[in-house]
This record gives C-alpha cells, sequence and structure tokens, in this order.
C-alpha cells in the first residue's frame, strides 16, 4: 500500500518558484491499476517520482507498507528502490551492453539470488511478456515496443511491491501500446501486481481501473472505472 | 548499505557481473578505446625506452670509468686530489694491511704526474700514469684495450699513448717522445721513451691525454723510488659503500684520504644529474599529455554514461557497484595498454641492451666532448619499467577521481532528464 500524505513539492532555484505539488493525499492499495492523468506540467512526473523515491517532497510523508520513506538515507532508498518498487520509464530503460535475458536478470543479481532462481523467473518472465525468442538479443536489435517489455519483465524480476511508470507508452505507436497494455494488465489480473501509471494517451487511460487527474499540483479528480 | 556488507558470501557474483558490464563498455566506442590503448602503449613503450637508454649510458659510462680505470675506491696522501702534486706521495708499505680487509683482493699502486710531450716541435700538456703493467692486464684487461703495437707483454720499458693523443700529435709506432716535467720535491725530471702501442680508454677525455707507462719507469723519472700517489683497491663484490667506511675507520686519516669513484668524479655526478632531470623534464610534458588525453576519455565518457548510471541508481543499483563498472572500464583499458606496452619495449630494450645504439656525426661529438662513449647499451634494469608503468596506473587512478565525485553526486532524475 502506498499512502501519500499532505504532500508539497516546491522547487526553487533562487530564480524562478515553482510549485509543483500542492497538497497531494492518495491512497493506492495492493492490486490497483491505476491511471495519472493531467496536462503537461500538471505533475505527475513530479508525482511519480516523490511515490518511486527517486524525489524528496518539500512537505508531507510518502509511506509506503511500513516504511516512511521520507526517513531513508540515499543509500538505504537506494537499496529501499531494489526491493520493493519496480521502474519502467519512458525510453532507453535498459543497459544497452547487455541482452534481454541479462537486462532482465540484473536486478536479481544485484539481490544476490541464486542462479536458479534468476534463471527460472528470467525464462518466466520474459515469457510472459512474450520475447521468449528474444533472450539473447541486446536493446538496440529490439523494437521500441519489446524494449518497454523488457523493462516492464525487469520491473517485475525484483518482486516489488508495486511497479511505477511514468509515460511507458510514449514512444510507442499503438499496436505496440496495446501489446505493452495487455500484459501489464493480464500481470496485474493474474498475479495481483500493482501498477501506477502515467499517461497521455486515451486509450491506456481507458483501461485503467481507477484514474487519478492532477492539474497545477493538486488532484482534480479520482475515479474508479 | 554499502557495496560489500550486504549478503558478503554472495557478493563475488555481482562482482562478475560488474566486470562484465565494464568490460562490455569498453567496445561499445571501439575507435576511442583503441586511441586511449594505443595512447597509454606509446606512453609505456617512449618512456621505458628513452629512460633505459639514458640510464644505460650512465652505467655504461660509469662501467668503463670505474671498472677499467678508476675503480671503485682510492686511497690517496691526504689532500691529493684536490692538489695533484708529486709531493703528495706516500711508500705503498704504509697501507698494505689493507689486504687483511674480507672485501680487499688487492692493492694497485700508480703514480699520477703531469709532463709536457714532445716530438719533433709539436708539444701536449699529458697526464703521465706509471703503473703495474703486469698486474693492471691481469686485474683489468689493459692490453686488450690496445688498438695498435702491443702491451707491455716481454718488456717493461717503452709507452702507451692514448688514441685521441696519436691523432693530434700525429704519433707513429716507434717514435719517441720527451718528457719534460718537474719531480718529487722539485728536482727536474725528463727523458725520453719509444711508443710500443696505441690505447683505448673508451673514454675519449681520457684518450686525448693519456700516457702509460710501468710503473718503476714513471718512478725513476720523476726521482721517487718506492713512493705512489695512488693506490686503486681491487673489490671483490661491488659493495663499495660499506667498504670504503671500513677502510675509511682503519686507515690513519691526517695522513691518508680515501675517496669512492662519486668523490672523484663530481662532475661526472653532475652531469648525470644534469641529464636526468632534462629526461624528467621530457617525461613530466609527456604524462601531462597523458594525462590530459585520459581526462578527457574519462570526461567524455562520465557524460555520455551518465544517463544509463542515472537509471541504474533509479532502479536500485547502489552507487559504489556503479562506480566500480565506471572505473573499471578506464582501469582494464589501462591495464591493457601497460601490458601491450612494456610487451613491445621490452624486445625493443632488449635489442638495444645486445646491440648498442652508435652515435654518428655531430651527435657522436657532442657526445664525446662530454666524456661519453659514443655506444649507448640500453639498461635492462626491471625497476625502469616498472616504475613507468606504475606511474600511468597511478594518473589512470587518479583522473578517474572525476567519475567516482561525479557518480557519488549524481542525482538520478536529474541525470535521465533529456
Ligand atoms: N527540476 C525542476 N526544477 C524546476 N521546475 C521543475 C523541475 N521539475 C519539474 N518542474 C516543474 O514542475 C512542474 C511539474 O512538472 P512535471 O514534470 O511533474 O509535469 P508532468 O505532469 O509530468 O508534465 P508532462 O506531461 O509534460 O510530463 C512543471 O511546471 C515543471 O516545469
Ligand atoms: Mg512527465
Amino acid at each position: 500500500m502506498i499512502k501519500v500524505t499532505h504532500v508539497t513539492k516546491t522547487y526553487d532555484d533562487g530564480k524562478v518558484r515553482v510549485e509543483a505539488l500542492r497538497g497531494i493525499n492518495v491512497e493506492i492499495k495492493n492490486g490497483e491499476f491505476t491511471a495519472i492523468v493531467g496536462p503537461s506540467g500538471s505533475g505527475k512526473t513530479t508525482l511519480l517520482n516523490i511515490i518511486g523515491g527517486l524525489d524528496t517532497p518539500t512537505e508531507g510523508n510518502v509511506i509506503i507498507g511500513e516504511t516512511n520513506i521520507a526517513l531513508l538515507s540515499e543509500n538505504q532508498l537506494i537499496d529501499f528502490r531494489l526491493n520493493h518498487i519496480g521502474f519502467v520509464f519512458q525510453s532507453y530503460n535498459l543497459i544497452p551492453v547487455l541482452t534481454a535475458k541479462e537486462n532482465v536478470e540484473f536486478l536479481m543479481l544485484l539481490q544476490n539470488k541464486s542462479e536458479a532462481e534468476r534463471d527460472e523467473r528470467t525464462t518466466k518472465l520474459l515469457k510472459a511478456v512474450g520475447l521468449e525468442d528474444q533472450i539473447n538479443k541486446k536493446p538496440n536489435e529490439m523494437s521500441g515496443g519489446q524494449q518497454q517489455r523488457v523493462a516492464v519483465a525487469r520491473a517485475l524480476a525484483s518482486k516489488p511491491d508495486f511497479i511505477l511508470a511514468d509515460e511507458p507508452t510514449a514512444n510507442l505507436d499503438s499496436a505496440s501500446t496495446a501489446n505493452l497494455l495487455d500484459i501489464m494488465y493480464r500481470l496485474n489480473q493474474e498475479e495481483n501486481m500493482t501498477f501506477v501509471f502515467s499517461t497521455h494517451d486515451q486509450r491506456v487511460i481507458d483501461r485503467a481501473k481507477r484514474v487519478i487527474t492532477v492539474e497545477d499540483g493538486k488532484i482534480l479528480s479520482d475515479i474508479y472505472t | 548499505m554499502s557495496f560489500w556488507d550486504k549478503q558478503p558470501y554472495l557478493t563475488f557474483v555481482p562482482f562478475v557481473m560488474l566486470f562484465k558490464l565494464a568490460w562490455r563498455n569498453i567496445f561499445r566506442n571501439k575507435r576511442r578505446s583503441i586511441i586511449t590503448v594505443s595512447s597509454i602503449i606509446f606512453a609505456v613503450i617512449f618512456a621505458v625506452f628513452m629512460r633505459s637508454l639514458q640510464y644505460g649510458a650512465y652505467g655504461n659510462m660509469l662501467k668503463n670509468i670505474v671498472s677499467s680505470y678508476l675503480g671503485y675506491i682510492q686511497v690517496h696522501k691526504q689532500g691529493f686530489w684536490t692538489e695533484k702534486t708529486l709531493d703528495n706521495s706516500f711508500s705503498p708499505e704504509d697501507i698494505t694491511y689493507l689486504l687483511d680487509h674480507e672485501n680487499i683482493s688487492y692493492l694497485s699502486y700508480r703514480v699520477e704526474g703531469f709532463a709536457l710531450a714532445s716530438k719533433d716541435d709539436n708539444s701536449k700538456p699529458v697526464a703521465l700514469l706509471g703503473l703495474d703493467v703486469q698486474q693492471e692486464k691481469n686485474r683489468l684487461g689493459l692490453d686488450k684495450k690496445v688498438v695498435q703495437g702491443e702491451y707491455f707483454t716481454n718488456r717493461k720499458t717503452g709507452i702507451l699513448v692514448g688514441i685521441g693523443l696519436r691523432d693530434i700529435m700525429s704519433l707513429r709506432l716507434g717514435d719517441s717522445i720527451i718528457f719534460l716535467s718537474q719531480g718529487y720535491q722539485g728536482s727536474m725530471a725528463s727523458g725520453s721513451y719509444p711508443i710500443i702501442g696505441f690505447i683505448d680508454l673508451k673514454t675519449p677525455e681520457l684518450n686525448k691525454r693519456t700516457v702509460i707507462m710501468d710503473l718503476a719507469q714513471a718512478q725513476e723519472l720523476f726521482a721517487m723510488p718506492n713512493m705512489v700517489t695512488t693506490a686503486v683497491l681491487g673489490l671483490k663484490n661491488d659493495n663499495w659503500e660499506e667498504t670504503q667506511q671500513e677502510v675509511i675507520a682503519r686507515v690513519d686519516t691526517n695522513q691518508l684520504e680515501v675517496l669512492n669513484w662519486n668523490e672523484m668524479l663530481p662532475e661526472l655526478q653532475q652531469l648525470i644529474a644534469v641529464d636526468k632531470a632534462g629526461g624528467l623534464f621530457v617525461l613530466f610534458i609527456l604524462y601531462s599529455i597523458i594525462t590530459f588525453s585520459l581526462f578527457g576519455t574519462v570526461l567524455m565518457l562520465t557524460e555520455e554514461r551518465s544517463f544509463e548510471y542515472g537509471v541504474l541508481i533509479a532502479v536500485g543499483m547502489a552507487k559504489n557497484k556503479v562506480i566500480i563498472v565506471a572505473i573499471l572500464e578506464t582501469i582494464l583499458m589501462a591495464i591493457t595498454g601497460i601490458i601491450a606496452g612494456l610487451a613491445f619495449a621490452f624486445p625493443v630494450v632488449l635489442y638495444f641492451n645486445i646491440y648498442p645504439i652508435n652515435l654518428s656525426g655531430q651527435m657522436q661529438e657532442v657526445v664525446e666532448k662530454y666524456g661519453f662513449e659514443a655506444l649507448i647499451p640500453t639498461s635492462l634494469d626491471p625497476s625502469i619499467a616498472l616504475s613507468h608503468a606504475g606511474i600511468i596506473f597511478f594518473i589512470v587512478l587518479a583522473v578517474n577521481m572525476y567519475t567516482i565525485v561525479k557518480i557519488k553526486r549524481l542525482e538520478p532524475i536529474k541525470a535521465m532528464r533529456r
């Protein structure tokens, strides 16, 4: 469970002051399939970064499970991300010199998982994202959609509590978008994996079970479909 | 939590993976990696070859002067080395007890004086060296240095003349030379001696002014029977420093001075010091260039990879591990370059050790003017190669400080902004 309370974020470089988030309160339960939408500059990325422990709120708390991540040191936070949060970014998620299989295995190596466990899980995940025949390809030998599917498999590999995805389909064509959404949806249904993703794409929004609309750094609406 | 303290029993697996990442990164921009490795190879070859040549030249010079002429240690009457008059002489009996020292195998006595040498209307000041022709033949192989005529084989009369002096005075075998000088305690010294051979002492300076005769003849010429100016100590091993101290402790230093080759050749030492400093300056420039080019590589690498480093840290890779991957890349290149550089340098250095470089033309003249032999074998001292390999490795570590600081400060969301 993710619990965001009274979170504000103000960027102030001395000259310009931007209030990116102005008092966000939201709870996301395990198993949800949530889209965060809103116009450009509304604060979607900022919110996801704060939930993911990549950025710190100016005020307020983010509690994930039992942990108030605002209280963690930099290194503790990195470790927390490794073991609790899966990330899918807009693009260039993967390590260019590693194959699909090695990319998926990567976080499990950092977690010191045994070879047997790594092999089993990598095979299973690449199959789940439909890339069992691409395991030895490097990122630059795969399409954008395939790369994002590898990124989803990698995010799942570390057995996170939930997956955060900031505009994961922004660089994909509609077929790849639909395919990626299918995979995420199925993982949500079958494995009960929690997904929180931001998007501009109406077809992606249509697939979400919950849509949180952000505008001007505030939650405008929060609808379960 | 840092790299090693988490489940240390399994950290080997991630390390293999970090190594794999670094290794594959090297091949991402092949051209840059090749340039980086080549510049290291070049630097190693250049530095090692240059230093081997320099140290080889010094070693050769010292070997020639010390082993074939000067000896490591000499005993004189106190004050002889600064004021080289025959009055500063002593009796060999005064020091025969030094033969009891375990590192001294023999004592070789000499009379070193100066004279004006004349042939027809041609005269030159020369250094007249009287020595035990039989003993020095055995000890120093002086007979092998005779290039024309013959050594004192069955005779003790006559003189050997340096080949430099031969050329200056246009001398020929069998010519007689008249010497004029002041002998012991103000006596007149003069005599005429036939040339029985010409000798190459391997040092142009010596060749130009040296005349050698038997010790007894020199004592007679200078009217100093049973007196010598110099005793060369023949050492069993090269440990001259300790031996010198022990000899000093045994002799009466009010009467006698005990000098080592360093003290007798201060100009040579200075010359070597100046030459070494010149070499260091060249190396300093070389290493500065290498440092900047490596720094350029590290800078580019760090900038190029910072998006990726941002992703790695974002998904949960500890910064220390990211740092290891980043610096391992240049360290692996450095190791490759150093090993290849040494592999190339070794046969070159070895070749010029076996077939010394023979300077010619103007270079030869300049070098010989300073008393160097124009034949330079390279030094095979492994510490030369090791020290330069070490310096380059250190430079690589130093320029990687940039990467370390950069990654320590890296904020993933900033690094991942495009
Ligand atoms: N590092 C920063 N420094 C200053 N201002 C920032 C910074 N990051 C974001 N902002 C500002 O905060 C506001 C919210 O930005 P954010 O990126 O969260 O919006 P977004 O909803 O993700 O937009 P988009 O749909 O374009 O991705 C914007 O006005 C943006 O300019
Ligand atoms: Mg955004």
